[in-house]
Order: structure tokens, then sequence, then C-alpha cells
């Protein structure tokens, strides 16, 4: 008895704060109507050379973005220089004839500036951020190095050993290695094949290459400057055609991207790297282009398959089966195609069974609705997400810089929540079973040793090197 | 010391003496947007800022509790109370259902932990305002912690120092450094904690440390965005004012001069792919009245690709491939670290000297004015940046609540920053940055 009493005591004490809390710690509040957006208006004008000026307006900003995009990317690279679009605009903040490199980094740090210099497969971008008493100087910094570039042979020889330095860092990353393979398996024969090179081509690139893809493709008609801060169009379209109006507009080739095939076998590649501990998959096949009608159901779709912690890959993979460290699902878009794609880390003993599960999942989603609550819990997420995302200097310079290369429209802007609500369970059906029934490409990185024991489950396995050679194919297990 | 330097000392101590009236007759400032505060019944300090550009809100919950505050035997208590609070679940929350009610809305959580301060914080749509101060103040209120509970975060602790300590190389030699370079426990070790600490620690010592610093009266909320300020107290009461306060917290420290000593020593790292050293300075602790100019040195000296050792050691001469540092802060201390890593290890003797000739170099000339000026507007984009978002000004809002400067002053900073001068940096050189105040540890390969 008193062992019971003692029992109900603690009992008792335990509980006392759940039983003296007031009633509204029990559950969530009941959130407020969801707040407008109202996102900072597009302003643009074409200058008279074609290059096209956008502003965005941001009362009291105390920095200003200056992004430059040369509508040409790794997809406009010669077929046996890939990476060379990278290259280039690499090349770009390493001095003009009279500016040293050293000089223009004093420029840039001289006005608080963040430079980079990046290529897609569509297109090139350089990026500044800076304080925004400099938009002059920062203007004409930009100016000196995309109109004036040196291209000096030292210089091309030193970004040669950079580039090749960095490119064998990554290759010691399993999720680069295997997005970069997954990519290669999807795109085949097609001209973005050549946005996912290895090391090796940084050998080849000459002074001549880098110079040939610039006289081709840095035109201000084939170019836009989106700047994001405290000011209007007029002003910054005056200032940018003070330092850009000596940039002469040219004929640009024009380089048709048919829409890839989507891949119609299932191919499970490994890609052999030594002691990795886990093995990191990836699971994706190709989709349709940035501007198709079905961009908005298809984010739902992913979203509700792999958003986040919440969505079914992680929940399943991870908190139910107990597989995967991490498992989500993502997509990237592209002027003529687009990707989607499974990307977790699972432990090696389950790595035949989470390829499995992301399989089954893939299907599921293609064949059955998703529930009302998932439906609703994904638009909430994108909805409430959207302006975080797009909330830094940066990342909104960036958006409507994408906006604008791709004329997307304001669909992807200032109608975003309206584009998302329309989505429903059958449209997301629709798209699923369009785009997600076709085999995919399945890529597993680990450990050969390692994985062979849970390997033999599959029928047929390509293995390949961490560049991406085949070394050979399995069957079941057994090296053919 | 030579006649040169102490004519130079003494006309550094002069301008020393002319910089402060200076500083001390700017005239009043603001903040570049709005902020006003409060405190509740029960201590906890509430502090507010409106921005409506973008529909967000962010939340930031800071205790005064981290590594500072763990006793010898005790370490990585703070950083696992960080976990808890964010993963294990409170009375009304259950475990990982934080991050997925946030989630669920299209929220980032995320959570910090500091030698001084713990930071929570989130950044949600402004509508679901109320969803965040009840997820935080439940988790103020109570935290669900049994034996089972506290073995499991124990462990991936664990887990994290292992991994740490197998993909980090210079993680030993760095933890060896701090300990040369603060000669008492409070400050001397890391936020990760010692592996046979956390593996003795008690549910009863967690719950402990949790009910003796996560207590309203030791905290700061502040909430930055789309808000309303008469519904945002309304909540903020709801929520948070009927939480018991805790003990009461004896005010900080003061803030410590400097101890002066000179060392250097040899340090073999199993796992150091390269010869490597580390070399610091103990400088004022922060915010005092020559820390300003010494965060201006940091900046001068290290931070940016133009910066003086930069383009020494690294571009110009080649000596170093890898280099980093700055003024880390430690409470009521502080010092300046540099960290390098050299080819061979006779590019690391030479990198070593150089770096100590450029410093030797400071004390005896002013640097150029250009050069400084460029190493100040590199500072005021990092400071200025502290503002770009919601988050960030919600951070900066309760660094400075906690710092000894305090909100009302908060507007005078970058100032302060700006105005430091060439002589006034060569001064702090021959007060802080001497040969009998550095501290060098050299990093042997195994």
């Amino acid at each position: 008895m008193r062992r019971r009493l003692s029992f109900l005591l603690a009992v008792l004490l335990a509980g006392s704060y759940a039983f003296g809390q007031e009633r509204f710690r029990k559950s969530p509040p009941v959130p407020d109507r969801l707040p407008e957006l109202n996102l900072p208006k597009i302003d643009s004008m074409r200058l008279s050379n074609g290059l096209t000026v956008a502003v965005i307006y941001i009362k009291n900003c105390p920095f200003i973005c200056a992004q430059l995009t040369i509508l040409a990317g790794e997809r406009a690279s010669p077929e046996r220089l890939p990476g060379l679009a990278g290259f280039t605009a690499e090349m770009l903040s390493r001095g003009t004839p009279l500016v040293s490199a050293s000089d223009i980094e004093e420029r840039l740090e001289a006005i608080g500036g963040i430079f980079s210099a990046t290529a897609t497969l569509d297109y090139s971008r350089l990026s500044l951020l800076f304080l925004d008493e400099y938009l002059d100087r920062a203007l004409e910094t930009i100016s000196l190095m995309t109109l004036q570039p040196d291209f000096s042979d030292r210089d091309v020889a030193g970004l040669r050993f950079t580039q090749r330095y960095e490119m064998l860092q990554e290759e010691r990353n399993p999720e680069f290695i295997g997005r970069r393979q997954l990519l290669r398996a999807l795109f085949g024969d097609h001209p973005y094949q050549k946005g996912m090179f290895g090391q090796d081509v940084f050998r080849n690139i000459r002074r001549r290459d880098v110079l040939d893809f610039y006289q081709r493709f840095y035109r201000p008609n084939n170019a836009l400057v989106v700047l994001a801060g405290d000011l209007n169009l007029s002003a910054a379209a005056r200032k940018v055609s003070r330092y850009f109006s000596t940039w002469r507009e040219g004929e640009v080739p024009r380089l048709p991207t048919p829409a890839p095939e989507a891949n119609g076998k299932q191919r499970i590649c490994l890609v052999d790297l030594p002691r990795a501990k886990d093995a990191t998959l990836f699971v994706g096949n190709l989709i349709f282009p940035i501007d198709d009608p079905d961009f908005f159901p298809f984010l739902v779709l992913n979203q509700a398959l792999g958003g986040t912690p919440n969505s079914r890959l992680f929940m399943n993979l991870r908190e139910s089966k107990e597989y995967a460290h991490f498992a989500f699902s993502e997509l990237e878009f592209y002027r003529s195609s687009g990707v989607f794609s499974v990307r977790a880390r699972v432990i090696p003993s389950a790595c035949h069974a989470a390829v499995q599960e992301i399989l089954g999942e893939i299907d599921r989603i293609g064949r059955e609705k998703v529930t009302t609550f998932e439906l609703e819990q994904a638009k909430s997420y994108l909805i409430g997400n959207f302006p975080l995302r797009v909330g830094r200097l940066e990342a909104m310079t960036q958006r409507v810089s994408e906006i604008m290369s791709f004329s997307l429209g304001d669909a992807y802007w200032s109608k975003f929540y309206d584009s998302i609500m329309l989505v429903d369970a059958d449209s997301v059906l629709g798209v699923g079973g369009k785009y997600l029934l076709a085999p995919p490409v399945v890529v597993i990185v680990g450990d050969k040793a390692a994985l062979t024991e849970y390997l033999q489950e599959f029928p047929r396995v390509e293995v390949y090197d961490v560049k991406g050679a085949l070394l050979y194919t399995m069957l079941k297990g057994v090296e053919e | 010391m030579s006649k040169r330097y102490l004519r130079a000392a003494f006309l550094l101590v002069l301008a020393g003496c002319l910089d402060a009236p200076a500083a001390a007759a700017q005239e009043d400032l603001a903040l570049p947007f709005p902020v006003s505060s409060y405190t509740l019944r029960n201590g906890l300090q509430v502090i507010l800022s409106e921005d409506d550009s973008l529909p967000i809100v962010s939340v930031v919950l800071a205790y005064r509790a981290g590594s500072l505050q763990e006793q010898p035997g005790k370490t990585g208590l703070a950083y696992l109370l960080e976990h808890l609070m964010m993963f294990n679940g409170s009375l009304n929350v259950g475990p990982m259902q934080h991050i997925g009610y946030i989630n669920r809305v299209g929220g980032e959580p995320n959570a910090s932990t500091m030698a001084d301060l713990t930071y929570f914080y989130e950044t949600v749509p402004s509508n679901q305002l109320g969803l965040v101060l009840w997820l935080e103040s439940d988790r103020m209120r109570t935290l669900e912690i049994d034996a089972a509970k506290a073995e499991r975060w124990k462990q991936s602790l664990l887990d994290e120092l292992a991994q740490r300590a197998a993909s980090e190389p210079y993680l030993e030699s760095s933890l060896a450094f701090d300990r040369l370079l603060f000669s008492d426990f409070m400050h001397n070790h890391g936020i990760l904690g010692k592996e046979e600490d956390i593996r003795n620690l008690t549910p009863g010592d967690i719950m402990d440390f949790y009910a003796e610093h996560y207590a309203p009266n030791n905290a700061v909320l502040v909430i930055v965005g789309d808000i309303s300020l008469p519904k945002v107290r309304a909540l903020t009461e709801r929520y948070f004012e009927t939480i018991p306060p805790g003990r009461d917290f004896p005010p900080p420290p003061r803030p410590r001069p400097p101890e002066k000593k000179s060392l250097v020593q040899m340090f073999p790292e199993s796992l150091a792919p390269y010869p490597a050293f580390y070399l610091g300075y103990r400088v004022a602790p922060s915010y005092s009245p020559d820390y300003y100019g010494l965060t201006v040195l940091d900046y001068f000296l290290l931070k940016g690709k133009t910066s003086r050792l930069t383009r020494r050691l690294v571009k110009k001469d080649k000596l170093a491939f890898f280099l980093n540092g700055g003024i880390e802060k430690r409470g009521d201390v502080a010092a300046l670290k540099i960290f390098a890593t050299s080819n061979t290890q006779s590019s690391a003797d030479l990198c070593q000297k150089a770096l100590l000739s450029e410093i030797g170099k400071l004390r005896l000339n002013p640097v150029p004015e250009d050069e400084l000026d460029r190493a100040k507007n590199v500072l005021k984009r990092d400071y200025v940046s502290r503002f770009s978002s919601t988050l960030d000004r919600a951070m900066f809002l309760a660094e400075m609540h906690f710092s000894p400067v305090g909100l009302e002053n908060a507007p005078r900073e970058l100032g302060r920053y700006l105005a430091v001068t060439p002589a006034a940096l060569q001064a702090l050189c021959f007060r802080y940055l001497m040969p009998e105040n550095c501290i060098i540890m050299n990093v042997q390969m195994r």
C-alpha cells in the first residue's frame, strides 16, 4: 500500500505542472490571417547598346547588390573544353592591362565589396555586394573587369592551378561526386553534359580559348544588370550607361538546346569512394524546364515527398526505418530541362533497402493522391518560406536575375502565393504520374569494399571511379 | 626598449589621449531601425523592432548561459542543453516537434552556443508569431528530461566530439593553445566539453544547470519584423509573464586587464597534415575603450583578401597557404589569435618570423591612411550586414543587450570603430602586441 501511495504521490507531483498550467499552454495558438506579400516592383529598361538594366527598390538599404548576367553558361562551352564558361567568368577579376588583379581586389574591398563569379548551365554571373555610398566606384570596377579583361597567360595558368586544386577537394565530397554522376547519366550526350566536368578539363584551357568565349558571348545585347538597393531606375540606368556605354553590341551565336529525353530504363551506378563511412544515394530523373506550367504543382509534390524533415522520405527512411541520417528530394531547373532527385545518406547495410524505399515512395506519389493534410502542409511551407528565401539582398537579386533571364513573369515573383494556392491534390497527382513513373537513375557513392555484400541484391550495377570512368559492371555482385 | 621605441611610445600615448575627447564629443545617434523595450514582472527583458518590408518575423531568445558558466568536471553542459532544448521536447511539445511546428509553416529554427550566451531563434511568417512564443515559453518553463533521454543526448554529443576530433586535424592543438592563452579554467575550456566530463554528467547535473540559467530573469527576448507593438506586448505577457523567475543573478564580472606572459611551446599533433603555428596576444576585453581599435587592427591584419598579413604571408611571400584569426571574446577577457599552416617546417618558421616582423613594423610607423580606410570599410560592411535581415538585427540587439555597451549606446558603436586613427592603432600595438605578451605554439606533425 505504501508503495502504491508513493507512486500516486510521484504521479501527482510530476503532473502538478501539467494540471497547474494555463489552458492556452496545452496546444499551439490559432494563427492570424496570412499577411499579404508585397514584394518590391521590378523596373527595367534597355540601354542603346542592348544592355538590359533592372532595379529593385529597397528603401533605407545600406547595401547595393549588383549582378551582371551573361546569357551563356556551360552549355555554350565548346565540346572539347567543358568548364570554359565558369573559367572565363572567374578570369574577369584577374585584372586588366592597366589594373592588376591585386588592385582589383583592393578596389573591391575599399567599397566593402563581396565579389563572386559563377557559371550555371545557362548563364554566367558576376555578383557584387557593396556599401551603398559607393555605387559609382562599384560600377566602374565591374565595367573594368567586364570590358577590359587582360586574360594574361600567367593569370590563366594561375587560375588553372587554383581550379584544379578546388575541384580535387570537391572530388572528396560524396555529395558532389554523386550529383555529378547522376547528371552525367541523365544528360548522356545532351549539350548540358558539358556542365559535369572533372579536374582534368582545366589542363587544356588556354588564353585564346578564354578570349574566344569572351568575344563570342560577352556582349551587352546578351547580358542584363540587376541592381537591388535604395535607388531608382532612371538614376541607376544613367550610371550604368556611363560605365557600360562603350561596350559594343555584336552578333551572339544562338545555340538551340533541345529538351533531353527522360531516362528510359533503370540504372544503378556505384561510385567507389574508398574509406567512405556511409553510402550517399542519389535517385533522379529529368523533368520539365523552368517555365513549364507544371512547375507549381511539382513544387508542392516535391515538398510533400521530401522537402523537409516532416516530409515522407525523411519520416520513412530516418524516423521509421532508421536507415538514413537524412533523406530529401530536390529540384533543379534550367532553360531546356529540369532535374528531380532524392538525396540521402544511409548506413551501408541498409543501402539496398533504402533504395527500394525511395523507389517505392517515388512510385507511390506518382500513383496516389497526397492527403489533404500533406497538401496543406506542403503549400503552407512553400508560401511561408518564400519571403524568407528572398529576404536577403543577394538572394532577392539572384531570384530577379533568374526571372529576367528565363522571362518567367509575375507567377514566380509577386503572384507566387496565388500560384501555390491554386495547386490541388489532382494537379499534384497529374504531374506525379506524368514525370515520376519513368524508371530513374540510382547513384550510390560509397566504399565498394564495404558495400559489395549489400550490392548483390541489385541485378546489375555499373561501377565507376571518383572521376566518373566506368570500371566494370557487376551482375548480382559478380564482376561481369 | 630602444630610444626610438620610447619616443614613439610617448607620442602614441599622447595620440591615444587626444583621440578620447573626439569620440566623447560624438553627437547622439540612432540605430537605422526603430527599437523599443520593456521588462516583464518576472524580469524577462523584451526588445522589439518593427519592419514591415516583408511579412516575416524573427524571434531570438538569448540566455546568459555558455561555457563560461560551467564548473570544473561539468564541461559541455551548455552545449548539451542547447541540444536538449532544440530536440528533446518540453511539457506540451514532444521530441522533435518544436522543429516540426516551425518547418510546417515555412519557418526556420536554429540555436547556437557561445562562451557567454546561448541563442535560440526562429524566423517565421508574421502571422505565426504566437506559435513561436508558445514554443519558446514552453521550453523556458519546462524541460522533459530523464535518465534515458540524458544518455541519448550525451551520446550524441560524444559522437560529435569524436567526429570532430577525426575530421579536424588541428582541433587538439587549438584547445591546447586556448589553455596557454587563457590561464584559468573558466575561459580556457571549449564549448564542446571534455569527453570524460560529458560521460559523467547526470540528469541531476543537467536539471540543475537548466534551472539555474534558463530562467526569464537571465534572458532577453528580441522580436523583429512585421509586428504590431500592442499585440506583441499582449502575447509576450500571456506566454512569459507567469513563468517564475530564477535566483537573483549577480551582474557579470567586470572586464579584466589582460595578464601578460610570453611563452613558446611545441605541441605534437597526431593528425596534422602540415606544419602550423598559433600566435596570440591577450588584449583588452570586449567593449573596453581599447577594444574598438583592436578590432580595427584585427581587420587590418587578417580580414579580407587585401589585409596586411594575407598579402605578405599568403600572396607575396607564399609562406603560408592558410591563415586566419582575429579577436576572440570570452566574456570579460579577450585575445588576438592567429593560426597559419605552411607546406614545410622551414616555410612555417619563416612565416612566423615574417609575421612578427610585420607586427614590429606596426609599432615603428603609423599605417597608411588608405590601407586603414580599406580595412575599416570591410569592418563597416560586416557590421552593417548585422542589420541586413530581421534575424541578423534580432541577434545584434540581443548581443548589445548583454554587452556592457547596452542598447542605449549601441548607435555609437560603429562610429567608435570608424574613428580609429593610424596613431591610435600604433599605440595599441605598443600596449598589447609586444614580445613580452606573445604566446606561440608550434604544431609538430607526429
